[in-house]
């Protein structure tokens, strides 16, 4: 319907990072014990009302068998079998990320990830990589994002060996050709191009830096110049500085026996070399900025206003955040508090959030907006900020705890549809150092949530004086303008695009 | 990066085609040899666990079960879309679509008879102040515009703001949302398995005794929606004026969101006049697919949607498109890097050569080894990204084969005409390599197979073959009708689709001021 699915608070980020590439979710568990749930003990003869029904509970749930080990390269394998279809899926996590890239060569990490995968292997140029993987209905992708590199191949069983050892290969062989080397290079400043021809473009490129600094390794952007400084010889040595297997978690889904997979995994990664200097690379600081204030990107051809504002947030491991994410449950989606607000009542707006987006290891965003004609700009912020306000000055009434508490608690089976979630959750754990049963204390917390509990949390991480509003739109069609926000806008410069 | 483009190009054109919640609607299984053998047994296997039944009063479903968790998806699917809407009512499917979020005579209200006379007096206000503004009567309209807000107001203290989704997901349902295209309406979500009787009881009371309330506030978040996918989007725009141009008659020349001027004159009497004409129970087919027991699920939908009265069907669309007689194009200068886009009218989903034209847009544009890659983007570099699909703006009634591309930078879309020219050229007069009608064909069953264990995909596959070509099992026949697909095929309907008569042409170029 008209309501963009952006996030849900109880799916904490980590289930999506791979991404759209990665075909690890495709694998499904076949969960002994779990088959006659749906059997209802009172049958119902006539139609009820929903308020007459009542339910079984669910049970337990229970998490799919799987086996952890390591090579002696250091390598850690996890593995999961799973028979539903004849498929095999895996992923490797890589300790990695563009936040490594040099400042005047970002995009780095970028580019390596895709020309290890383009470019072919040592033993197999990039036309014959993908021919034997796609004659196959196969896949091998690689990509590096800003906190992890990350692998992964999808096969039919009948294929994972050769597979398998396709992907080995390209992990451990990228054969670096220049041509996509420059291909690569060529989308990039072609992305550079078209990055300000939708306003929802401008404001998820800008609002961060206004948050975390234009260079921090947490809102940089490729540029034209530093696209331009990167040579062969640094998508080489960035290769080599991090892909090394005692970096690596491998993680294995699927239709396998795991005496031949061990086997496999032996002979396809037990003769990759450690490391010989260890990386002890830790995140960038993330240094706090000054005050908020209100920014403006003048974009004249726009109609409707595209809003983002928020402020610097937390890390996953904040104590609050499970507090938090109760808030995101009763801000968001239908029936939270902006959409029953700022849409439904005030009709100002089709898309309207605001949530904690906590990350792993640096403080992630707090982040609200949506989009409104020009003319309600200043109204739909004020209307956003109210809620704000309100969260910090009012307790949660116990209906609504409730109904946030239910929301989670009672879709919490969803974190385990399928074995794959599973397991990239608990490897993503490992990776980051989490504890692995943390979404367990994720769902107690949640149980045993207080209003109080949650007010303070508000308290504690709402911060109105440190807002920063970002606005693309036009200014001369808002009404009131932006100045009746505080006074003072400040104009935000983009990059030139050519 | 390369990947990363072709995504955010897919999911702008999706995003205009199907309004509502993500959905690659592009990601269609195409079909094998070798490894048929070793796929058709799971195929079957699922094939085997589908059961269907028809209510008495024509509802039809469709159950598959799984049991590898315990959540169940829902699809509740309308055989009604943009292409059914009345002259001067465009947007009115749409419109309904959200308006179905609004509850019913007993959910999302406080006190249903007496909000139902304001609702009433809204509808009357709001017709004298069109009649006011019509006849220029400004003084009449002020007066009849502050006792609307008046009213308004009163009405919305009935109001419990979106209580349907309140309970869904205090329930624990996920993925609550619905879409609407230019063919279809679909609503759908997923709950814990515990919860089947629920969404009985919730989705047939939804559309038994829906209430469009807030009717013309969710006008202003409607219109919102129409400013972000359209107005304010270059891409958005070209689709509008692509649609318009390559249609002369047929209504997918319309948008689905609606004009402005139309969707402002809307009036809640339009929607529940096409609500009545097209939500009958023969037009409504439903899939239910999870852990549930099938005998369970019929003997329910008995008792909850077996309460709808049998109606008549809804008229069947009979305008048609006549056939193209000259290239026909469109520019559009906008504040935008260049896009380029290129339609052929192509027969409806049910035609013979289905298949062939599935297979031709996965040729050109799936995978690192897809026509357009290899030679638009990796060899000749004129763009960042180069696609087909073969169903714009939908697949029921003849539509388009669209192909689009991102030109790369210092490069023009004339130059990215050229190069796709020749790859289409090369359909014609060059028989498809053995081997790679192999590898499509191989890779339409795996695309099939990895969409089995996903109970939403399912429902949403399952309902979509059901309603479109009268069978859901022609999900597993397509595999056969395309592994049948020969090279001569594509080179046959290449040669009678891709002609200069049969092109309409859409470029977006950057505005020069």
């Amino acid at each position: 319907m008209g309501f963009q699915p952006l996030f849900r608070s109880h799916l904490p980020r980590w289930g999506h990072v791979l991404g759209k590439q990665q075909r690890f979710s495709l694998i499904a568990l076949v969960a002994i014990g779990l088959i006659f749930l749906g059997s209802v003990p009172v049958r119902a003869a006539t139609p009820r009302h929903y308020t007459e029904l009542t339910f079984p509970a669910l049970p337990e749930i229970q998490l799919p068998d799987y086996e952890r080990f390591q090579l002696d390269n250091g390598l850690v394998v996890y593995l999961m079998e799973n028979h539903e279809l004849p498929l095999v899926a895996g992923t490797v996590m890589i300790h990695t990320g563009s936040r490594f890239d040099p400042p005047d060569k970002v995009g780095l990490a970028d580019v390596t990830g895709t020309v290890i995968r383009a470019g072919g292997t040592q033993s197999h140029d990039a036309n014959t990589l993908n021919r034997l993987l796609e004659q196959r209905a196969a896949a091998v992708e690689v990509s590096v994002g800003q906190a992890m590199g990350s692998a992964r191949f999808s096969a039919l069983s009948e294929d994972l060996e050769s597979v398998f050892g396709l992907f080995a290969e390209v992990l451990q062989s990228p054969r670096f050709p220049q041509d996509q080397i420059d291909l690569a290079l060529s989308q990039g400043r072609g992305a550079i191009s078209r990055r300000n021809d939708t306003p929802d473009s401008i404001s998820g490129r800008e609002f961060p830096k206004l948050i975390y600094g234009a260079d921090s390794p947490f809102a940089r952007t490729q540029e034209y110049e530093t696209l331009a400084a990167i040579t062969r010889t640094d998508l080489v040595q960035f290769y080599q500085t991090y892909f090394h297997p005692d970096q690596m978690i491998l993680g294995i889904v699927g239709d396998f026996e795991p005496r031949g997979m061990k086997q496999l995994i032996q002979a396809q990664f037990g003769d990759w070399p450690a490391s010989s200097t260890p990386l002890a690379e830790t995140p960038p600081p993330v240094v706090p900025r000054s005050p908020g204030g209100v920014f403006l990107v003048e974009q004249p051809q726009l109609t409707q206003s595209t809003v983002q504002l928020g402020h610097l947030g937390v890390r996953l491991d904040d104590p609050d955040m499970f507090a938090l994410y109760v808030i995101n449950e009763a801000l968001n989606s239908f029936g939270g508090r902006l959409f029953d607000e700022v849409r439904s009542r005030q009709g100002l707006a089709y898309s309207v959030y605001a949530l904690w987006r906590p990350q792993y290891d640096y403080p992630g965003l707090f982040v609200g907006g949506g989009q409104t004609r020009s003319e309600t700009t200043v109204a739909f912020i004020e209307a956003v900020k109210a809620e704000f306000e309100k969260l910090r000055t009012t307790p949660i009434s116990e209906q609504e705890l409730q109904q946030a508490k239910d929301s989670i608690l009672n879709s919490f089976v969803f974190n385990f549809q399928d074995p794959a979630q599973t397991l990239v959750r608990l490897m993503r754990y490992e990776y980051f150092d989490y504890p692995d049963d943390y979404i367990f204390q994720y769902q107690r917390a949640v149980k045993a949530m207080t209003a109080n509990q949650v007010l303070q949390a508000a308290q504690a991480h709402l911060h109105p004086d440190q807002l920063v509003t970002l606005v693309v739109g036009n200014p001369q069609t808002m009404q009131p303008d932006l100045t009746a926000l505080q006074g003072t806008v400040t104009p935000v410069k983009l990059q030139p695009t050519s | 990066m390369v990947s990363g483009m072709k995504t955010v190009a897919i999911a702008i054109l999706v995003g205009l085609l199907w309004l509502g919640g993500s959905l690659n609607a592009w990601a269609r299984p195409a079909p094998s040899s070798g490894t048929a053998s070793s796929i058709q047994p799971y195929l079957n296997r699922v094939s085997d666990q589908v059961t269907e039944f028809t209510l008495d009063n024509g509802m039809k479903f469709i159950v598959l079960e799984r049991h590898q968790a315990p959540v169940v998806s829902f699809m509740t699917y309308a055989d009604v879309g943009g292409a059914n809407e009345p002259p001067g009512q465009t947007g009115v499917a749409h419109y309904l679509e959200h308006l179905a979020f609004k509850g019913t005579e007993r959910i999302g209200t406080r006190d249903f008879a007496a909000e139902a006379l304001l609702l009433e007096r809204l509808d009357q206000l709001f017709d004298q102040l069109q009649t006011a503004r019509a006849a220029g009567d400004t003084e009449g309209a002020t007066q009849l515009q502050a006792e609307f807000a008046a009213v308004a107001s009163e009405a919305n203290a009935y109001v419990k703001q979106n209580e349907l989704g309140l309970i869904v997901s205090q329930a624990g349902g996920v993925g609550l949302n619905a879409n609407t295209s230019a063919d279809a309406t679909r609503y759908f979500y997923s709950f814990p398995a515990n919860k089947l009787e629920l969404w009985m009881s919730l989705e047939s009371e939804r559309f038994l005794e829906p209430v469009f309330r807030e009717f013309f506030q969710e006008k202003q978040v409607i219109l919102e929606e129409r400013q972000m996918r359209t107005d304010n989007s270059p891409v958005g725009r070209m689709v509008e004026a692509f649609l318009e141009t390559a249609f002369e008659v047929h209504p997918y020349r319309q948008p689905v969101i609606g004009y402005e001027a139309d969707l402002q004159n809307l009036r809640r009497q339009d929607v529940q006049a096409f609500f009545d004409t097209y939500y009958v129970p023969n037009n409504l087919t439903l899939a239910v697919v999870g852990d549930v027991n099938p005998k369970e699920v019929k003997r329910l939908a008995q008792i909850y949607f077996g309460r709808y009265p049998a109606r008549p069907a809804p008229p069947a669309l009979t305008v048609s498109e006549p056939p193209q007689t000259e290239p026909r194009s469109i520019t559009l200068n906008l504040p935008s890097q260049p896009w380029y886009f290129e339609g052929y009218h192509r027969p409806a989903i049910t035609d013979p050569d289905n298949s062939v034209y599935e297979l031709i847009a996965s040729l050109l544009s799936d995978g690192r080894t897809s026509r357009l890659y290899r030679n638009l983007v990796e060899t000749q570099r004129v763009a960042l990204s180069a696609q087909g699909s073969s169903s714009f703006p939908g697949d029921k009634y003849p539509h388009l084969m669209l192909f689009y591309a991102l030109s790369a930078p210092d490069r023009s879309v004339e130059e990215v005409a050229t190069a796709l020219h020749q790859e289409i050229e090369r359909l014609k007069t060059e028989p498809v390599d053995e081997v790679d009608l192999d590898r499509l064909k191989t890779q339409a069953r795996a695309s099939l197979l990895r969409s089995l264990d996903s109970n939403s995909g399912m429902a949403r596959l399952l309902v979509e073959y059901q309603v479109k070509t009268g069978d859901w099992r022609n999900l597993f026949r397509e595999l056969d009708e395309i592994a049948a697909v020969t090279a001569a095929d594509i080179q046959r309907v290449a040669q009678a689709t891709f002609t200069p008569e049969n092109c309409t042409v859409g470029k977006i170029l950057p505005q020069t001021s």
